[in-house]
């Protein structure tokens, strides 16, 4: 049967990893699909701008789970576009400096514990059960994780205090969460797929990644809408019937997948009336992720650093993520103590990020260029001395920013809070109340991070197409 | 007492859900990790299933030995004659 101009077999609401991915799959499979994207770009929050000469990753700065057999590598090997990528790999990808400390994270595991065992000597057996504990790939061993925080399982394996907060940080500085409060899944997962298989970066920068989706989806025959905002998902008998756009441009499709925002996904696009009441109480009571406050620096060619260029770097003047969760969920940057940094490859920029709360646009435009500043100074004072004489270009993205661009709540970076009562919740991948459709990305409660997001991009377009042909099957035999 | 194949046939339903295989390639000594592409989020997911159908609470220690559908109907058939005792 031959479908009409605005009739879809997929509709995809929104461009971003976990969207791209799951359009790539289902139009490889033969499907009909469209996305529409809100913004004039693909990316969702792993995007890059340009400033005069300076390019800059706007959030996401590199990516992990890309070792041969990795979950990324996978699914860019399916889709045919590992080989186009130009994939570059820092080592270390990670560095934890606190006061007393630099510590390594090698792209080698065993460097990596050689690398703490030289500190804390005393735990060397258990830093390895630790860590080849993280990195398990056999998933009955993670499903322990599932109701305890990573401070359990640190205690676990570890009595030394420092040495747990050090484990700790680079988690704080990613996701603003402590190992008390973190879900040991995610934590494990994060050790796992992020850092010590992490530091990949695409050469031209992270917008190389959506553009090179992008282009594969429209080669195998999908249509991608930018600055294409969707208004509404039609709903007939609790069954996904297509989407209305701006104009009141209807779209008619078999399957309907939100890669946007829980709340707009649930509480806009659908509506108060279509959802139960058990989910809506649900939905009004999860905890949103923290955002991030993100500088960008562009720097002169006289700028020198004996930093490792290419690699994360972790800072606090401290070893307590649970003081510092205290007053970075308040805006307390200076008690907070720390914040990560990435110099670029080529020592033109300087990306260095904070978690920080989403307080209101009034707020941030009062404070922006304050919080700014003082965020410089710090990073002067603490690792960079003469930092401000190199700078001939600096902007930041506050939460407001985050939110503006993607539409994701509150500026979350990493959709719902990582806590354990908010892991893996079935209702927001495939809400059962309307039939045909699916939720990806981080919203989902599945994954986070551009490897989480591309996971249920990829699953969820497996499900999709096993469904399908289900249906089509019943059909014939009708 | 729940019956046994009563029991098997709603714990293929929820492995079928999240695996998105259809139930008559789930026989009782499918090895699901193997077979069914279950990862650690899909354990996770059918544990969470499992654990709220029943009202039940299964143990760190049990959910390695849940290898085939049939370990997990073992496992859920002795928690609920436990329970009902």
């Amino acid at each position: 049967m031959k479908m009409s101009s605005n009739e879809y077999d997929a509709v995809i609401i929104g461009a971003g990893i976990g969207g791209l991915v799951c359009g790539c799959y289902l139009a490889k499979a033969g499907m009909k699909v469209l996305i529409a994207e809100q913004h004039n770009k693909p990316g969702g929050y792993c995007t890059s701008f340009k400033r005069g000469n300076f390019t800059f990753d706007a959030a996401p700065h590199c990516f992990g789970s890309y070792r041969e057999g990795g979950m990324l590598r996978k699914i860019f090997s399916d889709i045919g576009i590992d080989k186009k990528l130009n994939v570059i790999r820092a080592n270390p990808s990670d560095i934890i400096i606190t006061p007393n400390y630099k510590i390594n994270i090698w792209n080698n595991m065993e460097e990596t514990i050689e690398d703490f065992s030289q500190h804390f000597p005393d735990y060397r057996d258990k830093i390895k059960q630790l860590f080849y504990l993280l990195v398990d790939t056999n998933p009955s061993s993670f499903s322990n994780f599932r109701n305890i925080t990573f401070r359990d399982l640190l205690n676990y394996y570890l009595k030394n205090e420092i040495l747990k907060e050090i484990i700790a940080l680079p988690l704080l500085a990613i996701i603003g969460l402590p190992s008390s409060k973190i879900s040991a899944f995610v934590g494990a997962k994060l050790y796992s797929e992020f850092l010590f298989d992490g530091g990949y970066y695409p050469a031209g920068g992270m917008q190389v990644l959506p553009d090179t989706l992008a282009m594969t989806f429209i080669k195998f025959g999908g249509e991608l809408r930018l600055s294409c905002l969707v208004n509404k998902i039609i709903v007939k008998d609790n069954k996904v019937k297509g989407i209305i756009l701006e104009k009141n441009e209807i779209i008619q499709s078999k399957y309907v997948i939100s890669n946007c925002d829980a709340r707009q996904t649930f509480l806009k696009l659908l509506g108060r009336k279509l959802i139960t009441d058990d989910f809506y109480n649900k939905l009004i009571s999860m905890i949103p992720s923290m955002s991030n406050f993100i500088l960008y620096l562009g720097l002169d060619k006289n700028f020198q650093t004996s930093l490792k260029t290419g690699s994360a770097h972790y800072f606090f003047n401290h070893y307590s993520s649970e003081f510092a969760y205290k007053f970075v969920k308040k805006g307390d940057f200076k008690k907070y103590g720390g914040f990560a940094f990435r110099v670029s490859h080529d020592k033109s920029s300087i990306y260095a990020g904070m978690p920080a709360p989403f307080k209101n646009k009034i707020f941030w435009g009062n404070n922006k260029y304050h919080v700014m500043n003082a965020f410089i100074d710090r990073i002067e004072k603490y690792i960079m001395p003469d930092l401000s004489k190199h700078i001939i270009y600096k902007d930041a993205a506050t939460p407001y920013t985050m939110y503006r661009y993607t539409l994701n709540y509150r500026g979350a970076a990493y959709g719902w809070l990582s806590v354990p009562s908010q892991l893996i919740i079935p209702e927001f991948k495939k809400p059962p109340f309307i039939k045909n459709l699916y939720m990806v990305g981080h919203w989902t409660t599945y994954g986070i991070g551009i490897s989480g997001a591309a996971y249920v991009g990829y699953d969820t377009a497996k499900l999709i197409s096993k469904n399908n042909d289900r249906q089509n099957n019943k059909n014939l035999i009708i | 007492m729940i019956d046994k194949k009563v029991l098997e046939n709603e714990i293929k339903e929820i492995i079928s859900d999240v695996s998105g295989y259809n139930l008559e390639e789930i026989k009782p000594n499918t090895n699901l990790i193997n077979e069914l592409e279950i990862d650690s989020i899909k354990a996770i997911e059918i544990t969470v299933a499992i654990e709220k159908k029943y009202k039940i609470s299964v143990r760190d220690e049990d959910v390695p030995k849940i290898v085939t559908l049939t370990d997990a109907v073992e496992l859920v058939y002795g928690m609920l004659n436990q329970k009902g005792n």
